[in-house]
């Protein structure tokens, strides 16, 4: 195993380079540019129904101000902000609230001023680490969701380590595994650090696939013949897909609707064995540990990067990290994966705009109600699932505009953040129940897997990821939740 | 490719995206931020037209009889809005004093002040940037005869608010009216007030609910025995807020689609005609193509134009601006020239210079706070030219 990438004591100087980007030099958050006229607060989803919490403008440039001057908050003010990023995106003066902060909140970790409690700290040590549970629930999932499905676990869990007993933990599936759709063709041979992992598999050799019978109540599926070959019959176009922890350890099924939709379209997806992307572990304070996995991946990643293969996220948190904070970790790759990196629909509506989205769709009777993840928002490219499913006869889907879910990442998993998750996501989850009441629509699309559990928890509605809506357009299958 | 891309979601863009997607256009509208809606009080002004219009490059003058079919089109599009061409409203400020306003939201008509005997003026108790006895003794300032009276209201649902002594904002205060406990407590509370209402000619003040500008509460207020009138607030507006996200949802059901966060960087040009927007998103920048482009990038507050100390600049297709001689005036509350900054237009908005008058771009409109011309202070018509440039932009595209 090459030992450069997984330091997980990472030296400082890489560390801090993970939110904030020295060269944009001493206004690089562009706080001179606040005019002070509290939009940001305005939108907050927490400060809305938190009032301890102050609220982006006081704890964001206001604070900056008086920390220039070495005065700090008072430690733990910012343990309710959910990095949703709706302060950044609403400010009108483009003023980077959420890197200070996140700045504030690594201040405070090396310090050790923002974790009082030492049961919290384990905690947030345990759900930083998606990845680990995931880990741990997929060895043996019915088992996982059985334990942790009873009241008592729950209770237990609550009592020693603060996590919610009412909180909706997603459910763990089988792992995502590439070898369940198609064969592992080959393990990558020629790129030293891939290698080492020995995880790195491909998909796109088109005469095993449709293997797949997935958890959605999925048709097997026809062979693709779209997959691009060379005189070898090796496929010419590729990707790499960074399934991310909720398609590798609760969602599956999902990532392997991608991963056909994608071959669909001509690509062999590779999928190397990426470790979480960071997102869980910065939002629960591990910066150290986020800039080492960010290394690990970047690792991974770079041979295909310097060839120019694109990577392709299909969780909106994932690609949010690749893009925003990848770009500043000190590791090879660092400089490409921002532009190399896109979200799923991002990458399907560029074909599309090129002409080569393959457009072969069944009609697919389906009306849907759109909810834009905030860390969609964050990305500024819109939304190009909803122009994509525009595409489909017989698709009918409506943005719902109704702000934040509340869920973000693993706040409401905290037994004193879960009823404020619940408040945070009522708007959300009224106009869900209202819409689905009037008929206006049978199901929540959106690409968030943390966001699908919390509008199911909060309304009681059905939802799903929108590449299913796709999956069944191409005829690779039939999705339980649309029909 | 889409029909039309429209920088810039304030009021001038929303607007020409609205218009544009009803006749069938595809649009697409990237913003920056929310524009200055947040910060305006919800009422519109037009300002007086006949008078405006008779100024030379005016964009009244340009626009012509556009200016009142956008102020009916208005009003077709937010039903909720009252208004009648040539007659002017009144709303209520938040220190108490009036204000006029020719397209209004229903809550925030003040008119039934005038003839009120007696005003009742609800004061929620920590509700922020409301200060009851200065506008008590405005009211009474301007309704010499009417009995001003103060009725405190404090909700068990704000405990831990008011425990820290924080300042609650009518955001916060207009989500619990709209929720089912809120709208409970609203009934009663009128109610209360109506049982001891000793004449018919009597008038509910009522701060921080217009914000609510949710369909249950607008019905109960509409069944209430007496009228209820409703105050503008200080920056961020909620009563601004509401009419944004009304227009952002006309847009978005009409099958638009708003890309709100990251600005159009610079706009490429090919042979004399605007091409390509290109967009600086999370990590790479991107392009979006379209047939006509809408430049509603709101001026120097929007951040369209932005000044140095020797020259101002147009950010995105770098457009020459008119400037006038000089900028500003000794007179702090004068007229100040600065003011005039922007592009200069032809009747369809075509960007021209303004030393030749040369059309620029023959596929780009210029509208709103982006025009050269004019000045909403002293016109009193920031809506009006907002409005019906956008409007017309639309029709247009
Ligand atoms: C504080 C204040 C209060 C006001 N109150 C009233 C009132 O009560 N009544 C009234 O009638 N008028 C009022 N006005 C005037 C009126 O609101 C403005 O004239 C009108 O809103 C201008 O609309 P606009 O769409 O041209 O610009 P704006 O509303 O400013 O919108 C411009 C938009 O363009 C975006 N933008 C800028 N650059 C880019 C870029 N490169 N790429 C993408 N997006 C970009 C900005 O983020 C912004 O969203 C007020 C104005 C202000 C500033
Ligand atoms: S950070 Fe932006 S939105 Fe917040 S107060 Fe400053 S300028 Fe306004
Ligand atoms: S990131 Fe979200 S929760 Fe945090 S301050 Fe900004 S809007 Fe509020």
């Amino acid at each position: 195993m090459n030992r450069r990438y997984v330091r997980r004591d990472g030296d400082r100087q890489a560390d801090n380079k993970l939110n904030l980007d020295p060269a944009r030099g001493e206004d690089g958050m562009h706080l001179d540019a606040c005019i002070k006229c509290g939009a940001c607060t305005a939108q907050c989803p927490v400060a809305a129904v938190y009032p301890l919490f102050p609220g982006p403008k006081s704890v964001g440039p206001d604070a900056e101000r008086l920390r220039l001057e070495g005065i700090a908050l008072a430690p733990g003010c910012l343990a309710y902000c959910t990095n949703c990023k709706t302060c950044e995106v609403t400010c009108p003066s483009g003023v980077c609230i959420t890197d200070m902060i996140l700045q504030v909140r690594r201040q405070e970790q090396e310090a050790g001023t923002g974790k009082a409690i030492c049961r919290l700290g384990m905690r947030d040590h345990l759900l930083g680490r998606a990845e680990y549970l995931g880990r741990l629930g997929t060895l043996w999932p019915p088992l996982a969701n059985t334990v942790l499905g009873w009241k008592i676990t729950r209770r237990l869990l609550e009592k020693t380590l603060g996590i919610s007993a009412r909180a909706p933990l997603p459910r763990y599936g089988r792992k995502f595994r590439t070898s369940d759709i198609a064969p592992v063709v080959g393990k990558t041979q020629s790129h030293g650090e891939t290698e080492s992992y020995g995880e790195t598999e491909r998909y796109g050799q088109s005469e095993e696939h449709g293997r797949g019978k997935t958890e959605h109540g999925c048709r097997k599926t026809e062979p693709s013949d779209r997959v691009k070959t060379d005189r070898k019959g090796r496929s010419t176009q590729k990707v790499v897909y960074f399934p991310g922890c909720f398609i590798s350890y609760n969602d599956e099924a999902t990532g392997q609707a991608v991963v056909k939709v994608l071959e669909h379209n001509g690509f062999e997806v590779i999928v190397p064995g990426f470790h979480c992307c960071g997102v869980p572990l910065t939002a629960n304070g591990r910066f150290r540990e986020a800039t080492a996995n960010a290394q690990h991946n970047l690792g991974l990643m770079q041979p295909y990067l310097e060839q120019g293969i694109p990577v392709i996220a299909s969780c909106t948190s994932c690609g949010l990290a690749l893009k925003e904070d990848y770009p500043r970790v000190s590791a090879p790759g660092a400089q490409r994966i921002g532009a190399q990196t896109y979200d799923l629909f991002e990458f399907l509506w560029v074909l599309h705009e090129r002409g080569e989205l393959r457009k072969d769709f069944r009609e697919v009777q389906a009306s849907l109600a759109y909810h834009a993840p905030c860390h969609l928002k964050a990305q500024g490219i819109g939304t190009p699932s909803v122009r994509i499913l525009r595409l489909i006869p017989g698709v009918k889907i409506q943005e719902l505009d109704a702000g934040c879910c509340g869920l973000s990442g693993s706040f409401a998993f905290k037994a004193e953040k879960y009823e404020l998750s619940l408040q945070i996501g009522s708007t959300l989850f009224q106009r869900v129940q209202g819409g689905v009441k009037e008929k206006a629509f049978q199901a929540v699309a959106t690409e968030c897997g943390g966001c699908q559990v919390q509008i199911e928890h909060g309304s009681g509605a059905p939802s799903l990821n929108p590449v299913w809506v796709l999956y069944q357009a191409y005829g690779l299958g039939i999705s339980s939740a649309i029909g | 490719m889409w029909d039309g891309l429209v920088i810039g979601g304030g009021i001038a863009g929303l607007m020409a995206g609205i218009r544009a997607q009803e006749r069938g256009k595809r649009v697409l509208i990237v913003s920056e931020g929310t524009g200055s809606l947040a910060f305006a009080s919800g009422g519109l002004d037009f300002g007086t037209v006949e008078q405006l219009r008779k100024i030379e490059r005016h964009p009244y003058a340009l626009l012509g009889e556009t200016v009142e079919e956008a102020f009916a089109y208005f009003l077709q599009c937010c039903p909720s809005y009252h208004g009648a061409w040539g007659r002017t409203g009144m709303a209520l400020t938040p220190l108490g004093t009036l204000r006029a306003a020719d397209l209004l939201p229903e809550g925030l008509d003040a008119s039934p002040l005038t003839h009120a005997n007696r005003i009742v003026l609800v004061v929620p108790e920590g509700l922020k940037d409301f200060f009851p006895e200065v506008v008590k003794a405005n009211l009474q300032k301007q309704f010499i005869s009417s009995n001003i009276q103060l009725k405190r209201i404090r909700l068990k649902e704000f405990a831990d608010w008011q425990a820290i002594g924080k300042p609650i904002p009518d955001t916060v205060y207009a989500k619990f009216w709209c929720s089912e406990q809120g709208r409970e407590t609203l009934k009663n509370l009128i109610g209360e007030i109506t049982r001891k209402m000793v004449s018919d000619s009597e008038t509910l003040v009522f701060p921080g609910l217009h914000a609510a500008a949710c369909p249950e509460v607008e019905k109960i207020l509409a069944q209430a025995p007496l009228p209820v009138v409703e105050m503008t607030s200080f920056p961020p507006s909620a009563a601004g807020q509401a009419l944004y996200d009304r227009l952002r949802g006309r847009f978005k059901a009409l099958g638009g689609e708003l890309l709100i966060g990251s600005g159009v960087e610079r706009v490429e040009v090919e042979s004399g005609q605007a091409r390509r927007a290109i967009v600086k998103s999370k990590g790479k920048e991107i392009s979006f193509t379209a047939k006509v482009f809408v430049l509603a990038t709101g001026g120097f507050f929007g951040r369209g134009s932005v000044a140095s100390s020797t020259e101002v600049r147009e950010t995105v297709l770098g457009l020459p601006l008119y400037v006038p001689p000089e900028w500003s005036e000794s007179r702090f509350l004068g007229e100040q020239p600065y003011a005039y900054t922007g592009v200069e237009v032809d009747h369809s908005l075509h960007p021209c210079d303004p030393v030749t008058g040369k059309v620029l771009l023959e596929n780009v409109f210029v509208v709103g706070r982006m025009l050269a011309h004019w000045d909403p202070w002293v016109g009193h018509c920031g809506g009006g030219v907002s409005l019906s440039s956008g409007f017309l932009a639309g029709g247009l595209l």
